[in-house]
């Protein structure tokens, strides 16, 4: 076998030190996001919610004026 | 179909254990390749090593400022350009550490 390179001291800093940046900065982003997210699907739920409600109502509202002797 | 389903599901299971010896044996000199490789060519850096790292990040801006960008070869920058994308995409793989999933953010 061909015995393995020197690399160069620069390319193995530069490299770990991005490995170490780009763990950081996906922290740091997951830990940013995560309660933008949280706060969305929060809206999402309390506006299907009332979505839900105003439906019942017009349903319910169309049933009772509806012109129909079958009741 | 099922049936034909079934003869595979059981052909599997059956040669299980064949494809992963076979599997072991393909990829165990394969690996110990990788790994005579890896163990001195993707260590970290040695607290020795960061010295002379900072020194030719020196002399690389030396370099750049003497126009040194100008005499590059297509073949020197085709090759810097690969080695600088190699460690650009470890920072990319640190980011998938950083935010414990392969695929997007998992919020």
């Amino acid at each position: 076998m061909i015995p393995p390179v020197e690399v160069s001291p620069l390319i193995k800093v530069t490299r770990y030190s991005a490995l170490l940046l780009g763990m950081i900065y996906g922290k740091k982003r997951y830990d940013y996001l995560k309660p933008v997210a949280a706060e969305e699907r929060r809206i999402e739920e309390e506006e299907k919610k009332k979505r839900e409600e105003m439906e019942r109502i017009a349903k319910a509202l169309a049933e009772a004026s509806e012109d129909t002797i079958l009741k | 179909m099922a049936q034909a389903a079934q003869r595979l599901a059981k052909a599997a299971v059956a040669k299980a254990p064949q494809l992963l010896s076979a599997a072991a044996a393909y990829s165990r000199p394969r690996l110990a390749t990788f790994w005579h490789y890896a163990r001195v060519e993707l260590a970290p850096p040695t607290p020795v090593e960061v010295p002379k790292a900072v020194e030719s990040a020196r002399a690389l801006l030396r370099a750049f400022r003497a126009g040194r960008l100008a005499q590059l070869s297509v073949r020197e920058a085709l090759r810097n350009g690969l080695v600088a994308t190699e460690v650009l995409m470890w920072f990319y793989i640190g980011e998938i550490l950083g935010k414990r999933g392969l695929v997007g953010y998992n919020v």
